[in-house]
């Protein structure tokens, strides 16, 4: 299967990209965790999102340039139900986010969950992130246990970090880089299925393997 | 547009060849007290960048104008006032901003009060919202401006938020309502701001209402003039907008904080606000329209890709000729009214609407896939089940499969068994 992708497809851009949306609730940190990521510094004077902002990367897995588009959206709850949908389109990643310092934030995490599964992107790699792991003391911070569950639960990778702290540069990095590497290893499934859709050749591909594949080892046949 | 009647309505009704200035009331009053910022701590010149200097020999005879105006404020029309605010230059500096814009959207004298303390509003349920958002707002006060002065105002500002919301309970706090009253506030004070925002935010023409409605479908809706008006002007450029599918939302921080979001140099923001304040409410579409007309060489330059598109327009150059991107959205607005627009802003929202319910079905078969690939084994094993045994109850349907499987590990453990009866079939033969 990973052959096929690595096949010239026409139409298909030499470059990949992969576009993952970052949610959570106001004042969380998603700003400032993106322009970490994508500028490599602290973004001392953040502003509240209005909408959707837009940055990106180009990064290498393996030999391969990869291109990252952050979608970095508005906490408030106004701005989504009709104005954010239109930049889910064709999402592969989630990454949603939480300030340890605020438990209400990580409270939310289960609406923000609805959202993702009303979007079809519950099989679409997703990571949990609490920001601002530098504020409060260790008491009044979340308890990692407690996050950790609610993260098994979902089923995803839960990232403690700050976007302050230029020591947590590389945990910032791993959180973007984990699910670079994840679409980048999901890949070949997911352009079958997407192309699926799109036209019946590469379906009619898959689907002949696979039978083939189950001719060759059913003994009842 | 289906839901949220009222919203739209109200938007519909309130933006379209409205104004937001009342009736002229021309009530000679004092303004000029309300900085009281003056007198909290080191007294510091509130200055942003240095005020233009125009040379310009038309703008200086303006000035010499307006100060001749202001000492007779009592003869002057709004009409008057609205010219000067519209031409070349503006108003020019904020000392006559201080007093021209109260006039502009008709305060008056008795609207001028103290504002509550911030302890008496922190109970109000936007209250934590609101500090939020005033707390990441310290890019749009002036550089240098010391610690205690910029907290005395970003209070001053949560204060004025606050006290708007709450005497319109149905107007909803939206993140950007900050950026126009920090605007309002740094140039007016606090207690010529507090009636100015109302103006601005609640009646059937003000231009901020729409936004403030309980969706954001009323100010999508306004949004989307923007395009018809680019088509109008250039249509290759609005075919390549429109293929790229890179939507409105790269204009709409512009359009809810009148630019003040958007804009690094302060000048160009109080510039725009002199013209927005008499200006049609929805004369900001027509202005973003402009600057998308005057960047057109970038945007054909630009790959012709939704995320890349977005990205070059969402940030504005600090150097975009304001004076004649006003120039040309007042010709736009002439040419297309927005009444003649309608048709095309509703094809246009039709033509998202199949796009998004395209997108919806594409979803679901995608969510179709992903459950049929998850069981794809227990499809596999139905299809060796004759479709006879498919109509047993499913408990049987149940034991049936397990026999099958069982049977195949037993079969692929000992393949021998089978093989020796080929063989011995074969023998037979």
């Amino acid at each position: 299967m990973s052959e096929a992708t690595t096949h010239q497809i026409p139409g298909l851009k030499q470059k990949k990209v992969f576009k993952i949306i970052v949610l959570g609730d106001s004042g969380v940190g998603k700003t400032c965790l993106t322009y970490r990521f994508c500028e490599g510094q602290f973004l001392d004077k953040s502003e509240a999102t209005i909408g959707v902002d837009f940055r990106e990367r180009n990064i290498k897995i393996g030999h391969e340039d990869i291109k990252l588009q952050l979608w970095d959206t508005a906490g408030q709850e106004r701005f989504r139900k009709s104005m954010v949908q239109h930049y889910y389109r064709n999402v592969h990643a989630v990454v949603i986010v939480y300030d340890v310092t605020k438990p209400e934030t990580f409270h939310s995490i289960a609406s923000w969950m609805q959202e993702v599964e009303s979007h079809g992107l519950m099989r679409a790699p997703r990571v949990l992130v609490g920001n601002k792991c530098d504020c409060g003391t260790p008491e009044s911070r979340l308890a990692t246990t407690y996050a950790q569950r609610l993260a098994d639960k979902y089923g995803m990778p839960l990232f403690e970090t700050s976007a302050l702290l230029d020591s947590e540069c590389d945990n910032v990095e791993s959180i973007f880089m984990t699910l670079a590497h994840k679409l980048y290893s999901k890949q070949p499934l997911r352009v079958v299925s997407v192309e699926g859709e799109l036209g019946p050749g590469v379906v009619t591909l898959g689907r002949q393997k696979r039978s083939a594949s189950s001719n060759d080892s059913c003994l009842c046949s | 547009m289906e839901s949220n009647n009222t919203d739209a309505d109200i938007g519909d009704k309130c933006n379209l060849n409205g104004d937001c200035s009342p009736t002229p009331n021309k009530q000679s009053f004092d303004l000029n007290n309300a900085k009281n910022i003056d007198d909290i701590s080191t007294p510091s010149e509130l200055k942003f960048d240095e005020e233009p200097d125009y040379e310009d020999p038309d703008v200086k005879e303006k000035k010499k104008d307006l100060e001749k105006c202001l000492e007779n404020p009592d003869c002057i029309n709004l009409e008057q006032w609205q010219n000067f605010a519209k031409s070349k230059a503006g108003l020019i500096s904020d000392d006559y901003r201080r007093k021209i814009w109260p006039l502009l959207v008709g305060v008056t004298q008795e609207e001028l009060t103290e504002p509550p303390s911030l302890d008496e509003l922190s109970t109000h349920i936007e209250y934590n919202q609101v500090v939020l958002d005033v707390n990441r707002s310290l890019k749009r006060f002036p550089p240098g401006i010391p610690y205690e002065q910029r907290v005395a105002l970003q209070d001053q500002l949560t204060v004025l938020i606050l006290r708007v919301i709450m005497k319109y309970p149905h107007l909803k706090y939206y993140q950007g309502y900050h950026d126009v009253a920090i605007t309002l506030l740094l140039v007016c004070g606090d207690r010529a701001s507090f009636p100015l925002l109302c103006r601005l935010s609640y009646g059937p023409c003000a231009p901020l209402a729409p936004f403030m409605q309980t969706t954001m479908q009323p100010t999508q809706h306004l949004l989307n003039y923007m395009l018809p008006v680019v088509s109008r002007a250039d249509r290759k450029l609005a075919e390549c907008l429109d293929k790229a599918q890179v939507g409105t939302m790269f204009a709409l921080p512009w359009y809810l904080t009148w630019f003040g979001h958007s804009l690094n140099k302060y000048t160009d923001v109080v510039r725009l606000y002199d013209y927005f304040l008499c200006a049609p409410p929805l004369f900001p579409v027509y202005v973003t329209a402009a600057i998308v007309l005057y960047r057109a060489d970038e945007v054909y330059a630009c790959e012709c890709d939704m995320a890349m598109l977005h990205c070059l327009l969402s940030r504005l150059p600090d150097d975009l000729p304001f004076e004649d991107i006003l120039v040309t959205a007042k010709t736009l607005y002439e040419n297309n009214d927005p009444t003649d627009l309608e048709p095309e802003v509703a094809a246009l929202e039709r033509r998202e609407e199949e796009q998004r319910r395209l997108d919806e079905e594409r979803m679901k078969r995608r969510q179709a896939a992903a459950r049929s690939r998850h069981t794809s084994l227990s499809a596999r094993l139905r299809r060796l089940v004759p479709a006879a045994l498919r109509r047993l109850p499913v408990s049987r349907r149940g034991a049936l499969a397990a026999a099958t499987v069982l049977l195949a590990v037993y079969v692929y453990y000992r393949p021998d068994l089978l093989y020796n009866r080929r063989r011995e079939n074969a023998l037979e033969l």
